[in-house]
């Protein structure tokens, strides 16, 4: 499934095809699926989907708030399936740290930060950076961040997803392929931009810091 | 300033290796965006074609074409008209190809006017008594 992203385009666009037939004739449990795997680290293109919902609650076939409820059901169930694997294998840090006073060191100060800034973390990788989320769940398990802490925040993050892409489906219904491919680069420059932008912060820090603070 | 960036280099090779690469990607799906808004910017690139996945609501919906007109075009059973369904399915239901269908309707957005009314309440096709 992971070669997905490897295919020519062309087999891709089949993919892509097959799945959004998935959603004229499944409804929303298709979406339901896909955003629930799609934070599980399997590549479907679930905003594609939601986009789909959103037109076809345009034009009738579907119901603007059961696709949205679907999808976004789906995001945070999935998530929380994230969080709980990354929980019961949290020992597993403290196996790989038990050796190494360095690695006891970097898993302290992860914690550190996921104690101070875990819940904005969680909150942008659901949709600012939607490809990092299903990681973030699992760190923020295994690291533990609080559940209830977790779920606000997650929830949150995934109500802009999920509206975002829908609402755009909804708008833009008769013109999805062009809509869908421009989600689809906007997406990715933010996600690459936030991510520039928060090492370059890290970078200034240390900057400020001065040399051999490390 | 150049002794303190290779300062900075030297002791975080990793962080600021990650740094340029994610600018690296950032300049590239800002380059990738500026050249497709360019190239949607002409009317003629903003053509959707119809497709399999599409349902028959949707095609009417983007297409604005009369319902009924969409009906006699593709000589739909009652049973089967305006259920949420793809056309790819709908096509297999009645085991013709698909492609036939979406020619039918793609000669049908070609040649029948638009129309404003949406949706299966449309009034029929033919005089009205108004």
């Amino acid at each position: 499934m992971e070669d997905w992203a490897r295919m020519p385009p062309q087999t891709a666009r089949a993919m892509n095809e097959t799945l959004l037939t998935y959603v004229a004739d499944y409804g929303v449990a298709a979406l339901a699926l896909s955003c629930f795997l799609s934070c599980l680290l399997i590549p479907i293109p679930s905003s594609l989907m939601m986009l789909t919902g959103g037109a076809f609650a345009a034009s009738g076939d579907l119901v603007a708030w059961q696709v949205i409820g679907a999808a976004w059901g789906g995001a945070v169930l999935g998530d929380q399936t994230g969080y709980q694997i990354g929980r019961h294998n949290a020992d597993r840090l403290d196996r790989l740290a038990k050796n190494s006073a360095q690695r006891q060191k970097m898993l302290q100060n992860a914690r550190e930060l996921v104690a101070r800034r875990g819940g904005l973390g969680v909150f942008f990788s659901t949709w600012a950076v939607a490809p990092l989320g299903p990681w973030v769940n699992f760190i923020a398990g295994a690291v533990g961040l609080g559940w209830r802490r977790f779920t606000v925040w997650d929830t949150l993050g995934e109500a802009i997803w999920v509206f975002g892409y829908t609402g755009l489906g909804y708008v833009f219904a008769t013109n999805l392929t062009l809509i869908g491919e421009l989600a689809e680069q906007v997406s990715g420059l933010v996600a690459a931009a936030t991510v520039t932008l928060v090492l370059l912060i890290l970078i200034v820090r240390r900057l400020q810091k001065g040399p051999g603070n490390d | 300033m150049i002794a303190k960036l290779t300062a900075v280099w030297r002791q975080n090779r990793l962080l600021v290796s990650a740094f340029l690469l994610a600018l690296g990607v950032t300049v590239f799906f800002g380059g990738k965006l500026v050249l497709s808004t360019i190239y949607w910017a002409d009317p003629a690139h903003r053509n959707q074609p119809i497709e399999g996945w599409m349902t028959l609501r949707y095609v009417a919906h983007s297409w604005n074409l009369r319902p009924n007109a969409i009906d006699s075009a593709l000589d739909l059973p009652l049973d089967q008209r305006w259920g949420r369904i793809s056309l790819e399915r709908l096509a297999d239901d009645r085991g013709v190809p698909v492609e036939s269908l979406i020619a039918k309707l793609e000669h049908l957005t070609q040649t029948r006017p638009p129309h404003g009314r949406l949706g299966p309440d449309a009034p029929a096709d033919g005089p009205r008594d108004e």
